[in-house]
């Protein structure tokens, strides 16, 4: 019941009631405009400096009222993941939700507290708005909605990867990365906001977001379809790729990149192999061209120019030295890294589509050049950088001073040699971390401790191997010091007992090229039973033969090429390491820009045969 | 024309013609066509024809995100739109499983009683304004206005909030909001003597609408009638005591009611109510600071979110009726199929053309006001 | 195979004992010749993939003995050419810890460059002493500019030799 008397008639002076109203002071409103409040949801800014272009914006917006502009002048540098595009605004569209500033992984575009705006009907163009730091008339009102902690719409926490722990990890070559299981998996795929900065960094350009997008939507299968659009190396790159992917992920702006290269793993292992087979195949054509094509080195860059290859009906044999496939990658890479049998996968795919590989076949030995010149219409040589360099510093002519790749080949052939007790290895990079932590593990077994010093010239802060990999070999026990640098082998009676080093003062001069200086006056002695160099690594062009090394054109010691591996000889191509480098994923994109060139050219020969009727 | 071939036509008696109230008149809340036929200033027959407000929510929502949603929901109900991102967010946390804070119920209880309060200010003002009382209506949205100073500065916006999400809300409130919240809350209870002065116990007005648009309690219940209208015919229901949702169970509030179920008794409830929202908002006042914690359960990236499968049929007392969205979920990041249950669907449609059978003229849009009946939400 | 001249102690005491600037100049302007004859007579040895370095090395010896001859001709010099010099003997020592190689018949890339920093280096220490053992002068500030000469060039044969040695592998190509 309600307590209003409002069945009360009331008295004849009532309304000398509302003179009171005299009594009150006069609402008032100022003249000036109104200043909205403190989270005002107003018209935009746009911070230029941090905004990438990812155009995660105009994707949640759901008046489809952002598009993206680009902007001539602004910095584009796909490989750190950056557009010279910005986001541009319909306010006939735009409801000023602020779930684009929510969303926004860099947090640069906000709402301001300024909400006036009038044009004349000429002036009907001023809806659509190109949000600068300035604002839309330039005035500067302070930021309204802004980003704050607690109203983040992206995920900027990863899933967690499991890893054997140090002490575990070292009693053997089992892979270290436990890999995701489903659950995890789609969690992290669906942090994923699909800009495409992965896909512009990455040196093959991979279909990453699609195979996020489908692993998200438990499509295992289209996901390992969309991979093997650009990489027949998806087993490998799944787990020692160098992800650049990662480099340039929006996510990883303010927090943590997502996880492609652990999804790429997670992908390629939930799909049996013989079915990564068939979807390898799907595509391929159903005719043979007649054209034959000799590839010498069973590598990333090889065997992918391989897989191009054949499945465009082309006869590809391949040359390898050794007496399995994978160059480096198996060779190079250890096995708690990259476990043998998925390397094995990958290969088997390739020559699952009638690739064929001739082992211990080595080109200027068993066949050579000309012969291969003779019976094929195509030659790529991609045969890596297999010889390892020396320091040549004195004493290293002891054979207990080794190169780093040729001791990783021959723990990866199973052949024995006398695991030394202590170790000194000279280098940096991820070869020198390699040796250190297969060395590691076979000290382990045998001696049942590590004795390790690893000496690296740069210092840490350029160190040239992963920052991983430096935490996981200090955590299996290796020594390593940075800013060292190599000076003499000691041998007493003979017998090696160690390096000598000496302090590396500054590493770059002045124009920042690489020139280290020694102080002669810091010198160390690191006790070892044998020293390991992995300070660079050369490739062994002596199988082209002198002849046609004199007819090739050279640039500073390497095959001159042009950019899509053809060398100065119509018939010759070169890839990989021994060309380009750096690492697999660009051997990968390496083969593929040589596949397409040999087509071309192989086109070309088709056309002058048709044309006056010779063969070419 | 020859003789034979003329047929008699019927035509209605010269007293009757046929009006259309609407769709664009001042006495409607909003754009509604309601078609009458008077005998002279009485109604013989009406029609109501809604649909000039139809933007097609239900349909558009099937074809975003969930969260892009919450930018539409608060557009179904202009005047209160609070409610309907509450209840849009409910019922996805329902179907999701999804956890929301406890400070994040507070708040959004906050919200619900201000949209309440000033829905009610339009409302009433509404109606004075249809029976020419017009200071009244100036007075009742100058108030709102102030009320909606308090959302603009807890949400960002002043009428569309945007600001409940599936999980909890979007920030946390600012700094001595609650003082400000507190002395409005001061000046509006200074304000309701006046009020009363003015328009609820002014025989003008008491007079006016007596008796105009009178229900009883059976036809309410027959005719699907809730909120304040059903309680202005004596039945004591409200959705916060009897199916309670976030923290209305912890709150200390009366349900008032009146017997008359006429215009007048609907606004007598609905002038309670505001004193009871007004209770209901100082205790929240006082509570909300001792309540720490996040403001939303964390949910995933929008753009790859997907609820699982399932249905949920959530509720909410907003200031028209007893709202309610039915939203099915088929597994995927877009709804399958969202219905929005307008309370004013029944008020304006079939309430609206019962009552106003033998009505005046003049008393339509007063019926019309007094069942706050919001065509908005009645074509969505 | 020649063994270069700078450095070897038949050749230190040959630039020892000249007593004039003039003298000096044309023993150090010798001693570029024969580095540039060397180099040239190298090109044709080496396969061609290497062929660039022996090529540029040759090159930048020509430069060298372009640039001492030039200051041999130089007017102002011309007038302390008549000057005598005394220098008293002194010690020297290689503290080289690059070993110097026997080119042999087909010297890699590393052999190459490890042999032309050796010959600069020797060069530079050589210079560099009889800079110290001078008095203040035109003479010192002629072997200072030799031995400053020496040093810039082994430098850059220090950062060709790091560029081309250390290279290779993953990350660094």
């Amino acid at each position: 019941m309600s307590d209003i008397p409002y069945k009360d008639k009331g008295s004849i002076l009532r309304p000398f009631k509302s003179l009171q109203f005299f009594a009150r002071p006069a609402v008032t409103q100022p003249l000036e405009p109104r200043p909205a409040s403190d989270n005002y949801r107003g018209f935009h800014v746009n911070d230029w400096k941090k905004c990438i272009g990812c155009s995660t914006c105009q994707k949640v917006c759901d008046n489809a009222a952002i598009t993206m502009v680009r902007v001539p002048g602004l910095p584009e540098d796909p490989v750190k993941g950056i557009r010279n595009e910005r986001p541009a605004i319909d306010y006939g569209r735009c409801c000023w939700c602020g779930l684009c500033v929510d969303i926004c992984p860099t947090g640069s575009i906000s709402l301001t507290t300024e909400y006036v705006h009038t044009c004349r009907e000429d002036e009907l163009d001023s809806y659509f708005v190109l949000p600068d730091p300035n604002g839309i008339h330039g005035e500067h009102f302070p930021k309204g909605w802004d980003k704050t902690a607690d109203a983040d719409l992206v995920d900027l926490e990863r899933q967690p990867m499991g890893e054997l722990p140090g002490e575990e990890r070292i009693d053997s070559f089992d892979e270290i990365v436990e890999g995701y299981t489903e659950q995890q998996a789609i969690v992290e795929a669906s942090r994923c906001v699909q800009c495409g900065m992965c896909h512009d960094a990455c040196p093959t350009h991979m279909h990453a977001p699609e195979y996020i997008r489908a692993i998200w939507e438990g499509d295992v299968e289209e996901a390992v379809r969309q991979m093997y659009r650009t990489n027949p190396f998806s087993h490998v790159c799944g787990r020692v790729c160098t992800h650049r992917c990662e480099s340039a992920c929006s996510i990883g702006r303010r927090g943590e990149p997502v996880a492609i290269r652990w999804l790429k793993r997670y992908a390629m292992d939930a799909v049996p192999d013989l079915r990564i087979r068939e979807i390898a195949a799907e595509g391929k054509v159903d005719y043979i061209s007649g054209r034959r094509i000799a590839i010498v080195g069973a590598g990333p860059a090889g065997l992918t120019a391989a897989y191009d290859l054949i499945r465009k009906g082309h006869k590809v044999t391949v040359f390898e030295a050794l007496d399995k496939p994978g160059g480096m990658t198996r060779y190079g890479i250890p096995e708690y890294r990259l476990p043998y049998d998925r390397l094995d996968a990958d290969v088997a795919v390739i020559t699952s589509l009638g690739v064929q590989i001739q082992y211990n076949t080595r080109v200027g030995r068993d066949v050579t050049m000309d012969e291969l010149r003779r019976d094929h219409d195509a030659v790529l040589i991609a045969i890596g950088l297999q010889l390892g360099r020396s320091t040549r510093i004195p004493g290293s002519d002891h054979p207990q001073v080794r190169r780093a790749v040729d001791l990783l080949r021959m723990i990866t052939r199973g052949e024995s040699f006398e695991v030394p007790e202590r170790a000194v290895v000279i280098g940096g990079g991820n070869v020198a971390m390699d040796i250190a932590r297969s060395l590691a593990r076979l000290q382990k077994q045998q001696f049942g401790k590590v004795q390790i010093t690893v000496c690296a010239l740069e210092d840490f802060e350029h160190f040239l191997a992963d920052p991983e990999e430096v935490t996981e070999a200090r955590e299996e026990g290796i020594e390593i010091l940075d800013s060292r640098g190599p000076k003499e082998v000691v041998i007493e009676d003979g017998r090696l007992t160690g390096l000598k080093t000496l302090g590396v003062i500054s590493i770059f001069d002045e124009q920042g090229r690489f020139a280290p200086r020694y102080d002669q006056q810091d010198e160390q002695f690191h006790p070892g039973d044998m020293v390991i160099e992995s300070i660079g690594q050369m490739s062994d062009v002596s199988l082209l033969g002198e002849e046609l090394t004199e007819r090739l054109e050279w640039n500073r010691g390497r095959l001159k090429v042009d950019e899509d591996g053809h060398s100065s000889e119509p018939w010759l191509w070169a890839a990989g390491d021994m060309v380009f480098g750096p690492d697999v994923v660009h051997a990968v994109a390496d083969g593929h820009r040589v596949a397409a060139s040999m087509e071309r050219y192989l086109a070309e020969l088709d056309s002058e045969k048709q044309d006056d009727g010779r063969t070419s | 024309m020859r003789p034979e071939n003329y047929q008699a036509r019927s035509q209605p008696p010269s007293n009757e013609f046929e009006l259309n109230f609407g769709p664009n008149h001042p006495g409607i809340e909003g754009n509604y066509a309601f078609r009458v036929k008077l005998n002279g200033d009485q109604v013989l027959e009406a029609r109501a024809d809604a649909g000039y407000l139809h933007r097609g929510f239900e349909k558009l929502m099937e074809g975003r995100l969930w969260i892009q949603n919450i930018a539409l929901v608060p557009r179904i109900c202009v005047p209160d739109p609070v409610p309907m991102e509450v209840c849009y967010s409910l019922a996805i946390e329902e179907i999701g499983g999804l956890e929301v804070p406890e400070r994040a119920k507070w708040i959004r209880v906050m919200q619900l009683e201000m949209s309440r309060l000033a829905a009610h200010l339009f409302a009433f003002g509404g109606h004075a304004a249809t029976t020419g009382m017009y200071t009244t209506m100036f007075w009742g949205v100058a108030d709102r206005d102030l009320i909606l100073d308090r959302f603009e500065e807890l949400t960002g916006g002043r009428v569309y909030s945007i600001y409940n999400i599936p999980g909890g809300v979007r920030r946390d409130v600012p700094e001595g909001f609650l003082d400000r919240l507190s002395s409005l809350l001061d000046y509006l209870e200074s304000r309701l003597p006046d009020y009363d002065n003015l328009f609820f116990t002014n025989q003008v007005f008491v007079k006016r609408a007596r008796g105009v648009g009178a229900m009883t309690q059976e036809q309410a219940l027959k005719w699907g009638v809730t909120g304040p209208n059903l309680r202005a015919t004596g039945l004591e229901f409200d959705v916060r005591r009897d199916d309670p949702y976030l923290v209305y169970d912890q709150l200390d509030f009366e349900i008032p009611t009146e017997s008359g179920g006429d215009a007048l008794a609907r606004n007598l409830v609905r002038r309670a109510e505001l004193k009871q929202s007004i209770r209901i908002l100082r205790q929240v006042i006082e509570r909300l600071p001792s309540i720490e914690g996040p403001i939303r359960c964390p949910i995933p990236n929008p753009l790859a979110w997907n609820v699982p499968a399932g249905e949920a049929y959530t509720r909410v007392e907003s200031s028209k009726g007893e709202l309610a969205y039915y939203v099915v979920s088929t597994g995927g990041d877009k709804p399958y199929r969202v219905h929005v249950r307008g309370p004013s669907s029944m008020h304006a449609v079939q309430v609206l053309e019962k009552l106003a059978l033998g009505a005046r003229l003049e008393d339509i849009a007063q019926i019309m006001f007094s069942l706050d009946a919001c065509p908005p939400e009645v074509d969505r | 195979m020649e063994e270069h001249p700078e450095g070897h102690s038949e050749a230190y005491a040959r630039i020892r004992s000249k007593k004039t600037l003039g003298e000096i100049l044309e023993v150090a302007t010798t001693f570029e010749q024969k580095a540039f004859e060397f180099y040239t007579a190298l090109i044709p040895k080496v396969s061609k993939n290497l062929r660039y370095l022996v090529e540029e090395l040759a090159e930048e010896e020509k430069e060298h003995y372009e640039l001492f001859r030039k200051l041999a001709d130089n007017p102002e010099i011309e007038n302390q050419i008549q000057q005598r010099i005394q220098v008293p003997v002194e010690d020297h020592h290689f503290s080289d810890y690059v070993q110097l190689p026997d080119l042999g018949e087909h010297p890699d890339d590393q052999a190459i460059l490890q042999y032309a920093m050796g010959r600069e280096d020797a060069a530079m220490k050589q210079y560099r002493e009889l800079a110290d053992s001078t008095e203040p002068g035109p003479i010192h500030d002629l072997f200072e500019y030799l031995a400053y000469e020496e040093t810039m060039h082994k430098r850059e044969l220090e950062k060709l030799y790091y560029q081309t040695v250390y290279s290779g592998g993953p990350g660094n190509n």
